[in-house]
């Protein structure tokens, strides 16, 4: 059985390679000033990072502030960016003291009940979607290393002048 | 074990010479998530495999899924595989409709799904993996959204510990926005038991959210309603038979804040008849931490016997040198709680639980240096911890890291005034954007005699790579402690191990 689900498995990883775009899922979730937000509001003008993330998760208090330089770098060139926390109730409480704290420009949405995560098929944090102005899929990446915020202004770069 | 590794090794092979194969599409609208973890343990000769697949597809408002999980088998610990033992099937399965924009619209959702109202006070449905939670009920729901109000309501029954589903939950949750700063909210949710001459449970809530200036305020107050109990132990002098109370008040200025909470849980655990399936999970007030000791000596929250409160506070003195801390404490209840009348109790209430923990983190040029320091003590283990911990991160270059964090614990055993120590040592490599390898050494010291040292040491080495842009695989291999993981109060244990782990997680759009 457990050779069948590996074969499964792997053959997703092949067709990865490969695949179209497509386009990301859509939300509706509230940000910590209790205004509603659908991706599409971010649609339609620039390329859109979305990171995942959680006050109690260390790496992404190490990626945070990259993606905020990238976000103020491009920001007039229309580049989005919003940050998903994926905080339930008991540490919820923490993230506007937190973004407040930091500065942070960037639109920040409460997930509380992880509906977007699940439908993002996100299991760590923090874990980085981009997608193009059509709001498609381009990069996906889980996890953080010093360096990841390199692959993604990369992205980004090509992704503004396509645009 | 020969044949388990080479089992292994095969699985390996595999997935390297097919990552580079084919070329397939998927169908526009249907997206695919697979997770997977495989365990030998060399000494106990036992391996656990556990597998969840996800498909979804979306066509304009429709939305459908599956999730057919394996678990070949499940971890032996019955409070993880809830009747699941060997298991292999379709474990969850919805269709939800959509109707309407932001402001004014309704989904519906027929088939398995997951809600939370407010902060998890009365109805917190939820799946947690890393914890191995899944209390999802099968039934329908309903949210509807009308200018600023949001109204939700559904139907469903969650399995028994056996895997059954007995009883049916009914709840209904009114969110109101007063305006940008006031919000306020009421819930309402009743499970019916399977037995039908028994009373059914029900809660009910009110919250509020007030912003203000700088402060940020989040009260809920809520109680817990069973005619069988307020009969038979109030003798009907009661309506209600628990309450919970939680209480939040933030305060935010330039680059400090701070963050209080309350709360008091008085016989306030929502289960099912058989008390095994547990529909709520208010706050914990517990921290959690990322570094391997603090979290040996967890609190875990219940919801019946709890008062306490969390302060905990952030302060950038500059872009680079950062301080943070916290301190809470959890008490049991006093002879006047309805938990203690209900059980017939009459114990004096007493510390379970407190914990301190500061961290202070500076960045030079290339090099990051932590120190923090944990405290706790914690009464169901009968221990006090202290931990200190240093970690250094050093960036060789743009995408090369080195880390190393070096924790020593001493805990202290109350019940029998011993003491031991733990000491453990991480050495990671990061390579941006796909590679890690951890090193992980622990050793514990006792001395059951004067001058008589007793050592145990674990060890492994871990590699994870992510594959392409959505595909993450690693191996341990080597021996580990027992510990706990913990989100929220809610706990794992994971017992000592030793041998082969496995792990695969790819999703595709």
């Amino acid at each position: 059985m457990k050779v069948f689900f590996s074969i499964l498995f792997f053959a997703f990883v092949v067709n990865a390679q490969s695949l179209k775009l497509t386009k990301a899922p859509d939300f509706e979730l509230d940000d910590i000033s209790g205004n509603t937000y659908e991706l599409a509001d971010f649609l339609g003008e620039g390329p859109v990072l979305i990171t995942f993330w959680a006050t109690w998760c260390k790496p992404c208090m190490e990626d945070l502030p990259h993606y905020s330089e990238i976000y103020e770098k491009y920001k007039n060139q229309k580049m989005q960016m919003i940050a998903i926390s994926e905080d339930s109730e008991r540490s919820v409480a923490k993230v506007l003291p937190y973004v407040r704290a930091n500065e942070y420009n960037f639109t920040v949405l409460l997930d509380p009940e992880n509906e977007a995560a699940r439908d993002y098929y996100v299991q760590v944090v923090p874990h980085t979607y981009l997608l193009n102005n059509k709001g498609e899929i381009v990069f996906s990446h889980s996890g953080y290393k010093k360096g990841d915020e390199i692959k993604v202004e990369q992205i980004i770069k090509k992704l503004l002048e396509k645009k | 074990m020969i044949r388990k590794l080479s089992e292994t090794a095969l699985m390996i092979l595999f997935a390297a010479s097919l990552t580079f194969a084919q070329d397939v599409n998927l169908p526009t609208g249907l997206s695919l998530s697979n997770q997977s973890k495989y365990s030998y343990d060399v000494n106990l000769d036992r391996e656990i495999f556990e597998n969840w697949l996800n498909a979804d597809y979306r066509y304009g408002i429709f939305r459908a899924g599956v999730r057919f999980d394996v678990f070949q088998p499940n971890d032996p610990n019955p409070a993880v595989s809830r009747g699941k033992e060997n298991f292999s099937g379709i474990d969850f399965t919805y269709f939800k409709v959509n109707f309407g924009k932001k402001k004014k619209g309704f989904d519906f959702t027929i088939g398995n799904f997951y809600s939370t109202f407010g902060r998890g006070m009365l109805v917190k449905i939820y799946e947690d993996r890393n914890v191995r939670v899944d209390n999802n009920l099968l039934g329908a729901k309903f949210y509807g959204r009308y200018g600023k109000f949001s109204f939700t309501a559904f139907s469903g029954t969650a399995a028994n510990s056996q895997n059954v589903r007995k009883d049916i939950l009914h709840a209904a949750d009114l969110d109101f926005k007063l305006s940008r700063k006031i919000r306020i909210g009421a819930s309402v949710a009743s499970d019916k038991p399977f037995v039908a001459s028994a009373a059914r449970t029900s809660m009910f809530s009110g919250r509020t959210q007030i912003r203000l200036w700088n402060f940020d305020f989040y009260g809920e107050y809520a109680l817990k309603q069973n005619q069988d109990v307020a009969e038979k132990v109030f003798d009907n002098s009661n309506r209600f038979v628990g309450k919970g109370i939680y209480g939040n008040l933030n305060f935010y200025y330039k680059t400090f804040s701070i963050s209080s909470e309350v709360k008091y849980y008085d016989n306030f655990m929502f289960t099912s008849y058989d008390k095994t399936v547990i529909y709520n999970t208010p706050p914990s007030l517990t921290q959690d931490y990322s570094y391997i000791l603090l979290n040996r000596h967890p609190h875990a929250l219940n919801q019946n016997n709890e008062q306490g409160f969390q302060i905990s506070f952030n302060y950038l003195f500059s872009k680079t040198l950062s301080f943070k801390g916290n301190y809470g404490k959890t008490k049991s209840l006093g002879v006047s709680s309805d938990y203690q009348k209900i059980n017939g109790a009459d114990v004096a209430e007493r510390v379970l639980f407190d914990e301190a923990y500061f961290h202070l983190e500076k960045q030079f040029d290339n090099f990051i240096g932590v120190f923090a320091f944990g405290y706790s003590r914690e009464m169901e283990t009968s221990t006090k911890n202290y931990t200190p911990i240093i970690e250094m991160k050093y960036y060789l270059d743009d995408i090369n890291t080195l880390r190393a964090v070096i924790e020593h614990q001493q805990v202290d055993v109350l019940s029998t005034n011993e003491y031991y120590y733990d000491d453990v040592f991480t050495f990671e490599w990061l390579r941006s954007p796909n590679l890690t390898f951890s090193l992980v050494g622990e050793m514990q010291t006792k001395e059951p005699e004067k001058s008589h040292y007793v050592r145990k040491v674990w060890g492994f080495f871990r590699v994870g790579y992510n594959i392409l842009s959505n595909s993450e695989v690693s191996i341990l291999v080597g021996t580990r402690q027992a510990g706990n993981i913990c989100i929220g109060g809610v706990c794992r244990y994971e017992p000592e191990f030793s041998g082969v782990e496995l792990k695969f997680m790819t999703r595709l759009f």
